[in-house]
């Protein structure tokens, strides 16, 4: 089997206390069918222990759902690590119940997509795909 | 001679939180190209370097069992008694998951069994996908083992995939293999068959919570009662090609085979595994570290062959005489025999790289005497096992 680009990779995980995973779990396994490789971290994960697995397994994209409200707080410390790490290459989107006045706000902070209730799973995948490019094989 | 990997092998030992980078993206390379092994194994020094020296890992730890048996549970429970009992020691994790053979995409979840070290600067876990390998394991997981020895793991625990009865290319690969078993899941003919149960070194009896826990605690004591150790080097039937030159490693037939209760969600039975683990390591952790380092020879010898086969292949399928053989071959007209000559006869000299010309040419195959000594030069392959008597008995008309 012949790969000429490295396999995407995308961690899905849940910052903060809601336990709510049913969305996380249909964004990893339709992301799943999209091809990708998908590490699913389950649910209350601090920000640290996410950006620090998604470090440790070189993702392209870390997803984060959260349905608490706690987004601005939790999305920014997220994309505050990751520059801290000098890995704001890997881009973050979000889901879960974010109110659409937040959506801006998130994006100006960094976060490159919001897929709230509803989102069709073809919208995601294409969403996703499209910030993605896959690394060549360097020779 | 420098390039991606040699960058990234010098940040990766530099140490620091940016080495955490540089060790991901190293894994990465190796498991998108596992042919590259080789190329990494050059970054890092291979045997003879300090790191191969210090033999890191001292422990690859194979854990396997059946899906859902608890083998990323004992797997967090292990890192956690081993952290505990000697905090400057740094773990890796490898643990495969598999990748669907319709669309390449996976979902690796033994993570969520081990978050409680996310954030330990002394533990690295990496999650692999099986991308379409059927043994257990997945073709980049050597790469990903090295690298966690170039970063300094002392225990690399390789977590395969959930298996059956067949899967038992972890015992080729690590040191140790543990089995990891839960009740419930068959009666005592299945410990009667073959296979997976043959290869285990320590067989763990997780979820000892359950009822019916010291029924297969008792099925297992009986079987390596019939079975005291294991019955010596392991033979794969289809070898992929590269490891007839010399054995492959096997399962650690010297060690004898031990069966623990285990509940791991709750550390109980763990740190007698790890007790145990210790006394191994002890008294044969010096025989597999070397056992290891003369594998990653293996490693070279096979890409060696690998792209010798290339070489070969291309020469076979486009020259105009050894495709008119091959035909004739087909017909009846000419023997395997004689192809194979022809293509070694004619392949051999030209088909070396330039650096490697001069080499080629002392050892003499660039001389017209033809296929005896290029055949001798092909060593380890099937065909220098054949008797030079076979030779005179090719005549070619060309």
């Amino acid at each position: 089997m012949e790969i000429a680009d490295s396999t995407l990779r995308i961690l899905i995980g849940k910052p903060g206390l809601d336990g709510h995973d049913r969305g996380a779990k249909y964004v990893a396994h339709i992301l799943r069918d999209a091809g990708f490789e998908v590490i699913y971290t389950g649910i209350r994960r601090t920000p640290e222990q996410i950006v620090e697995s998604a470090i440790q397994e070189d993702v392209a994209a870390i997803g984060l759902s959260l349905l608490s409200g706690a987004h601005i707080e939790l999305f920014g410390r997220v994309l505050g690590l990751l520059r801290e790490r000098e890995a704001s290459d890997i881009v973050v989107f979000g889901g879960g119940i974010i109110p659409p006045e937040d959506v801006p706000r998130l994006e100006q902070m960094g976060v490159r997509a919001v897929f709230t209730p509803g989102t069709p799973a073809r919208a995601i995948v294409q969403t996703i795909q499209g910030l993605l490019t896959p690394r060549p094989l360097v020779q | 001679m420098t390039g991606p990997i040699h960058t990234l092998v010098s940040a990766a030992r530099a140490g620091g939180p940016a080495s955490v980078r540089a060790a991901a993206r190293l894994m990465s390379l190796v498991s998108d190209d596992p042919g590259r092994l080789v190329e990494l194994l050059q970054a890092v020094g291979g045997p003879g370097s300090p790191e191969a020296l210090e033999g890191r890992p001292r422990l690859l730890l194979g854990v396997t069992g059946p899906p859902g048996s608890g083998k990323s549970t004992l797997t967090d429970a292990i890192v956690r008694e081993v952290r505990r009992r000697r905090p400057d020691t740094r773990v890796g994790v490898v643990a495969v998951d598999p990748s669907s053979p319709f669309t390449g995409g996976a979902v690796l979840g033994d993570r969520v069994r081990m978050m409680r070290h996310a954030t330990d600067p002394l533990v690295f876990v990496r999650s692999l996908a099986s991308r379409g390998h059927l043994g257990g394991l997945t073709p980049g997981v050597k790469g990903v083992v090295r690298v966690m020895g170039l970063i300094g793991c002392d225990l690399v625990v390789l977590e395969t995939v959930g298996v059956g009865q067949n899967e038992i290319e972890v015992a080729e690969t690590a040191d140790l293999v543990t089995i990891v078993l839960a009740p419930g899941q068959g009666d005592s003919v299945q410990l009667l068959k073959a296979g997976l149960l043959e290869i285990g070194n320590l067989f763990v009896v997780n979820k000892a919570d359950r009822p019916d826990a010291a029924r297969l605690h008792g099925q297992l004591l009986a079987m390596l009662e019939r079975q005291d150790r294991l019955p010596g080097e392991i033979r794969l039937a289809a070898p992929d090609g590269c490891h007839g030159a010399a054995p492959a490693a096997g399962p650690r037939a010297e060690v004898r085979r031990r069966i623990f209760l285990a509940n791991a969600l709750e550390n109980r039975g763990v740190p007698e595994i790890v007790d145990a683990l210790d006394g191994l390591l002890d008294v044969h952790g010096a025989d597999w570290q070397a056992r290891r380092v003369h594998g990653w020879a293996d490693e070279v010898r096979c890409a060696v062959l690998n792209e010798a086969r290339r070489r070969l292949s291309t020469r076979l399928s486009t020259d105009a005489t050894l495709v008119r053989y091959v035909e004739e071959a087909l017909e009846g007209a000419r023997t395997l025999t004689e192809v194979v000559d022809t293509l070694l006869g004619s392949a051999a000299p030209d088909l070396a790289h330039p650096s490697a010309v001069s080499n080629a040419a002392s050892r003499g195959t660039a001389t017209p005497s033809r296929r005896p000594r290029t055949k001798r030069s092909a060593g380890g392959t099937r065909a220098a096992s054949k008797t030079p008597d076979e030779r005179p008995q090719s005549p070619r008309s060309e």
